[in-house]
């Protein structure tokens, strides 16, 4: 079967609300193999369709290096019982996030993991894999 | 990078066909957390989707159903033709898993066992069939696997790959695992080597801008078939793959094995003499080869053609090595019949015949329909108009790239459709008598596929969604490439179909903003002045429906009464008023269907401007 047919079952999903607008096959865009994880500081979150992003600053010497990192849809972490309050209330706290890095070199990714400053773990997976 | 609205171009064809074609009900989503809804809505998805493995002769007649009726993809015969394997799709566990199916009883055998929103697809027979391939997601990472074919023992990774790929064939003299990947670029066929000492590499045996599909090897693994749309549509070729010293080599480094057009599926015949492929007009071909000294090949033949309401596509058939028995994963019956219906929901009239149609939608002055239809002949997805007196029919597109979503102008002189173009979705208007040349209004982001819902009444905007509802504006001074999406409401909460009040002040639209669990329609002020964003006020909510609403947002044309469907095929009206401010009564049931419909009632237009009458796409049961 083809990623069309793939893609065409996993996305048929209009009747239902919660329907994973974010995107499936990113590896145009993202490279999987390229993967890269980030420890900082939580800086910004855009929790909005079509997917989330989030900024997290790291560190380089004394520089600050912020990256993009996007993420699914909020529908996604909805059905994971997680919500924009509880990426709230890491703003400006230490995270780690592993993602794909975008093709193109700049500090930007797809997320694929990310730890929260309690402990809590949320995968993108399989959306983002 | 900014990250907007980007994915594959595969997906960007797929994400509009899914939503527009194949949502009769959703196979991978989001179920409800009710037990009884949930318990409801899987209920429809196998009712809807729920697919019978069924084995053909070489004339086409079925001679054998296998197991229970389910949620199959990618059936596969065993080399000896005694077993099948398929992809078994879990709703509950949002996964797929790989099972085997004995011909004879329809004993299945679950040989894989993925966690949840896990998956493992594309089974592949080692050639003694003791083993089976397949792709699969684990952890995060995509790999080929293989395992033994009686389920016991552990999975083996055989390659770890970067992303999602698709296997197609397990070489006859077992060296060879040939698999296809596709991305924003085009497309790639491979072929990975079982035999190598450490680390395996694949080896690319095409790499094109073109969608390649379905890479199999000839049983002396030196020559590979395959299927490109490099000409514009689909065909299959086939090219050397290890050529011999001196080996004569193929005009532009490949034989055309069909002409007419070939969705793909090629399977080559054990002793290599003959080629399988799913050809034009859903007809299973034949072909006579020669591979050696020389690659020779004669003209196809027509084996049969399955019943056009029996869709065929790769995927969902196969073909066993001796060539004499093909394995189609049947769909529930597809065919539609567009039929008109009362305010009592009694059948006024049917328009034209069946056919697979999708997403019919009345003209301004409701004697005609615009209507996707999928052709049987070229399985190409078009847009079409059909008289309602008379049924008769117009094509109004007639291309290979997929057609969907079709609205009509504010006066039904155009139709607006949204169509794939290599990897952007574009939105395109042509005259609705289906003369002259088409219009490409809007290009979105590349990679990002959309639904289009509306024009506006003064003909000024489009509106379209991606889970954000958007605007197109329609300035005649702007070129199309120039035109820019505005995102009118972009928040955590998903927006959909946005839909024109008659005075243009007002966007009706579906949200799950106040219950995340269920859409209801919604109406909000619309300033053609100031498109950037909502007027001020709140959104008025229109639906109250327990269960949700799955869409077909309409306004009668006086702006007095307005129509949406429940999730459970309820077509509701409500009184509204719209000055001084946007005020809604209590919705009423008009008439309830017998569901499931097919398509995707989010897009949905298909009431008259009086509101007297309604047209579906009604299953032929």
């Amino acid at each position: 079967m083809s990623h069309r047919t793939v893609v065409l079952i996993a996305l048929a999903g209009m009747l239902m609300v919660g329907t994973a607008w974010a995107h499936h096959n990113m590896s145009a865009l993202f490279d999987f193999n390229d993967r890269v994880t980030l420890n900082g500081t939580l800086n910004k979150i855009d929790w909005r369709n079509p997917h989330i992003e989030i900024i997290v600053d790291t560190k380089s010497g004394d520089q600050v290096q912020p990256w993009s990192i996007e993420g699914p849809p909020p529908s996604f972490f909805r059905t994971r019982d997680i919500n924009k309050s509880d990426f709230e209330a890491a703003l400006g706290k230490n995270v780690t996030a592993e993602a794909s890095r975008a093709r193109d070199g700049s500090r930007s990714g797809l997320l694929r993991v990310i730890t929260l400053p309690d402990g809590k773990v949320v995968s993108a997976c399989p959306q983002n894999c | 990078m900014k990250t907007s609205q980007r994915i594959s171009v595969v997906t960007t064809a797929a994400i509009v066909l899914a939503m527009l074609v194949l949502a009769a009900l959703p196979v991978r989503a989001q179920l409800p957390k009710d037990p009884e809804e949930r318990a409801k809505l899987i209920a429809q998805i196998y009712a809807a989707n729920a697919r019978q493995l069924t084995v053909f002769d070489k004339d086409g007649k079925a001679v054998a159903t296998v197991g229970p009726r389910d949620l199959y993809n990618q059936p596969v015969f065993s080399p000896d033709a005694k077993r099948i394997a398929v992809i078994k799709q879990d709703i509950e566990k949002e996964c797929n898993d790989l099972w085997i199916f004995d011909v004879a009883t329809g004993k299945g055998t679950q040989i894989t066992f993925s966690k949840s929103r896990e998956q493992a697809t594309a089974p592949a027979w080692s050639p003694d069939g003791t083993q089976i391939a397949y792709a699969a997601l684990r952890d995060g990472y995509f790999g080929i696997y293989r395992k033994p074919s009686n389920g016991e023992g552990m999975e083996e990774l055989l390659y770890k790959a970067s992303a999602p790929l698709t296997i197609t064939d397990w070489s006859m003299d077992g060296r060879y695992i040939t698999y296809f990947a596709t991305d924003l670029g085009g497309g790639g066929i491979y072929a990975l080597p079982l035999q190598a000492s450490g680390e395996r590499k694949p080896i690319e045996m095409l790499r094109s801008s073109s969608q390649v599909q379905g890479p199999r090897l000839s049983p002396d693994s030196r020559f590979v078939s395959y299927a490109s749309n490099e000409s514009g549509r689909n065909e299959v070729y086939v090219r050397p793959f290890n050529p011999a010293p001196g080996a004569a080599a193929p005009p532009d480094g490949r034989w055309q094995i069909s002409q007419e057009g070939a969705p793909g599926m090629a399977f080559w015949r054990r002793d290599g003499k003959e080629l399988y492929f799913l050809g034009a007009n859903r007809a299973i071909n034949s072909v006579s080869i020669t591979t050696a000294p020389d690659f020779e090949f004669g003209k196809p033949k027509v084996l049969f053609r399955p019943s056009e309401a029996t869709p065929v596509a790769p995927g969902t058939a196969s073909v066993n090595r001796d060539g004499d028995r093909f394995v189609i994963a049947v769909p529930p019956p597809a065919l539609r019949q567009l039929t008109v219906f009362d305010r009592q929901g009694k059948v006024v009239s049917t328009v034209g015949q069946p056919g697979l149609f999708n997403q019919p939608g009345f003209s301004p002055d409701g004697k005609r329909l615009v209507v996707m239809r999928n052709d049987p002949q070229s399985g190409n997805n078009d847009i079409w108009t059909f008289d309602v007196a008379t049924g008769k029919g117009t094509a109004i597109t007639n291309d290979t790239p997929p057609d969907n979503a079709p609205i009509w102008s504010p006066d039904g002189s155009q139709v607006a459709y949204v169509s794939t173009r290599q990897s952007y979705s574009g939105i395109y208007r042509k005259a609705a008598d289906g003369t002259g040349e088409e219009e490409l209004l809007f290009r979105y982001t590349p990679g990002a596929g959309m639904v289009l819902t509306d024009w506006s009444p003064d003909g000024k905007f489009l509106t379209f969604f991606t889970g954000v509802l958007s605007l197109v504006s329609l300035r005649p001074d702007q070129p199309a490439l120039d035109r820019k999406a505005i995102e009118w409401l972009r928040e955590d909460y998903d927006v959909v179909q946005g839909r024109f009040s008659p005075d243009g002040r007002f966007l009706a639209f579906l949200s799950n903003e106040g219950d995340p669990e269920h859409l209801q329609v919604y109406v909000r002020p619309f300033d053609s002045n100031k498109p950037e964003a909502p007027g001020a006020g709140a959104a008025v909510q229109v639906s109250k429906n327990k269960g949700g609403v799955a869409g077909m947002i309409f306004w009668r044309k006086d702006g007095k009464e307005m129509y949406y469907m429940t999730r459970d095929w309820e077509v509701m009206a409500v009184d509204v008023t719209m000055t001084p401010t946007f005020q809604a009564g209590t919705p009423k049931l008009l008439f309830k269907l017998n569901g499931p419909l097919p398509g995707n009632p989010t897009q949905w237009k298909n009431v008259t401007a009086d509101g007297e009458r309604f047209v579906f796409a009604m299953p032929v049961r």
